[in-house]
């Protein structure tokens, strides 16, 4: 018996595509054929990869085909038309009105994964969510026999040292803030940029924001970001655009606060990466991101920018407090190490008597 | 009841058991009063700042060809309804009719005169009417010249917006590469310390 996965997109250090790359390694060592079939891919990954037309080639009864659903695609046209037992993976998909007014494009296909997701409610043998609010949307949609599969978190890439030139740059005794993500419109990276200027300006003059993240694609709302960093006169923001692994462990060990104030998240990987790298994590309270905190670090229920600057200026000066806080995260952290993920995922599949 | 509902109720913050709510936010307001209190912090610079919109550049893709639709609007001409022009009755019965009669009457006489006055005017609006049959449709081609005028200047006005997005876009890029070249200059600044020490 094989376990394939089906993907729409592996872009460099995307999470999703990680998370398919690490199921198949574990599947693989525990003796199962298992490929990764996709429509778009990076160039890096072509010797891990198939192209999803391809499957037919591999296709039968006996398998097992999970498809990594997070977005509107022709993939799913194939996932239906195969002869395997069908399993989803729900990633979520971000709210079209998000995207209206930068990517027209991406906001249909964010549209049309909606309307997809629901024609597949009574054509898939099994749907996973990674997280139990995504797990709440499949209900919604029609699924009958769903599950949670936490999403699989590689944290050994982090016991990489970091760049050592980087402390030699940065370490000038500024207070490092950081947000890690995608520089897209649900992200609301204004509002790290209100907060910063708000902590900069009124609390701690001597203080810096990394924001990293890749932002190809949305120029035109990073162009809007540089316009409102510029009228707010806010100096020492750093947008470092897409960076390689090594370089982001770096400014995830520089850092002293981690702030995400996302206004949709059908899991947030960057806080338990914060979490594991002994930061104290401020996340805004929506979409998956209290169950991924899982009672560590600061749920931030209202957006109320001045008070998240004052509290940003607690956690650094309070050390007690700042102790306190890790020690929540690490409590947190326990329910997302790998084997436990792919365990899950095999009690999972068990259903069709693997 | 939405998740937005749902919030109004909790709290600014929520953290885990051991961490105490209540002092930090008491340590939070204390800050703020104080910030407020030295004249630091005012309250309008703050509302200036929580409502400061993001102000996205247009999508080219989205500039619409305004005049298109009044220039060569199919429905304008399918639903054109020419004015009604009242002739002039040869009569008719009541005082205004019989008044008419006489006059016509009395004028007969003098109708000879009359059309050697107006025979040149006639004439003149004969050929004048020849002239325009003839020209007409170089007359109707004009009409089509203009309205291609129009659209050439509306479409080089979009062209313009697309170039001026495409400006602002390309600003941006120089912008990033600027700070990526300042990072890859500070970074290179700090390998040669290193390696001289």
């Amino acid at each position: 018996m094989a376990i394939h996965q089906f993907l729409t997109s592996y872009s460099y250090g995307d999470a999703i595509g990680n998370e398919a790359l690490e199921i198949r390694n574990y599947l693989r060592e525990k003796g199962y054929k298992s490929e990764i079939f996709v429509l778009f891919y990076h160039p890096r990954y072509s010797d891990q990869v198939i192209n999803y037309l391809e499957y037919d080639k591999y296709s039968s009864e006996e398998n097992i085909v999970i498809y990594h659903f997070s977005i509107g695609s022709k993939i799913t046209k194939k996932f239906l038309r195969i002869p395997d037992k069908k399993v989803i993976i729900y990633h979520n998909i971000t709210p079209h009105h998000f995207f209206l007014d930068y990517h027209r494009i991406l906001a249909k296909d964010c549209y049309k994964g909606r309307v997809e997701l629901k024609s597949l409610s009574d054509k898939v043998d099994l749907a996973l969510g990674d997280s139990e609010y995504n797990e709440s949307e499949l209900k919604e949609a029609g699924f009958k026999k769903t599950g949670v599969l936490p999403l699989v978190m590689n944290f050994e890439k982090f016991d990489a040292p970091a760049i050592p030139v980087f402390n030699d740059m940065f370490s000038d005794g500024k207070t490092n803030i950081l947000y890690v993500g995608r520089i897209i419109p649900n992200k609301k990276v204004e509002n790290v940029i209100r907060i910063f200027h708000l902590y900069n300006k009124y609390f701690n003059k001597n203080s810096r924001l990394f924001i990293v993240g890749e932002n190809r694609g949305f120029e035109r709302y990073y162009s809007a970001l540089l316009n409102m960093v510029d009228k707010l006169k806010v100096k020492n923001i750093h947008f470092t655009g897409h960076i390689p692994e090594d370089e982001l462990i770096s400014y995830f060990k520089l850092a002293d606060i981690y702030l995400h104030m996302s206004e949709h998240e059908g899991f947030c990987a960057p806080v338990p990466e914060g979490f594991f790298l002994n930061i104290p994590v401020i996340a805004y309270n929506e979409g998956a991101v209290k169950e991924t905190m899982n009672k560590g670090g600061i749920l931030l229920n209202k957006k109320e920018f001045l008070k998240t600057a004052a509290l940003i200026d607690k956690i650094v000066l309070d050390k007690g407090l700042n102790e306190k806080i890790l020690k929540t995260q690490k409590e947190s952290l326990k329910k997302y190490f790998k084997n436990l993920t792919g365990k899950i995922l095999l009690d999972h599949l068990n259903m069709f008597g693997i | 009841m939405s998740d937005s509902e749902k919030k109004i109720d909790l709290p600014f913050i929520t953290a885990g058991e051991d961490i105490d709510v209540n002092e930090i936010m008491e340590y939070i307001e204390k800050r703020i009063e104080e910030k407020k209190n030295s004249g630091v912090l005012k309250q309008k610079e703050i509302d200036e700042i929580e409502d400061m919109e993001l102000q996205p550049l247009p999508d080219f893709l989205e500039i619409p060809n305004v005049y298109e639709q009044h220039l060569f609007n199919d429905e304008i001409v399918k639903n054109y309804d020419p004015p009604t022009i009242e002739l002039e009755s040869d009569g008719g019965s009541g005082p205004k009719g019989l008044m008419k009669k006489i006059f016509r009457i009395i004028r007969k006489p003098l109708m000879p005169f009359i059309r050697s006055m107006v025979r040149p005017i006639n004439n003149e609006l004969k050929a004048q009417i020849n002239m325009d049959r003839k020209y007409i449709h170089q007359f109707a081609a004009g009409i089509e010249y203009i309205k291609l005028l129009h659209n050439t200047s509306n479409n080089l006005i979009v062209e313009l917006s697309k170039l001026k997005i495409e400006e602002e876009l390309l600003k941006t890029k120089i912008k990033v590469l600027e700070d990526k070249m300042e990072f890859l200059e500070n970074r290179e600044r700090a390998i040669e310390k290193k390696l001289y020490q």
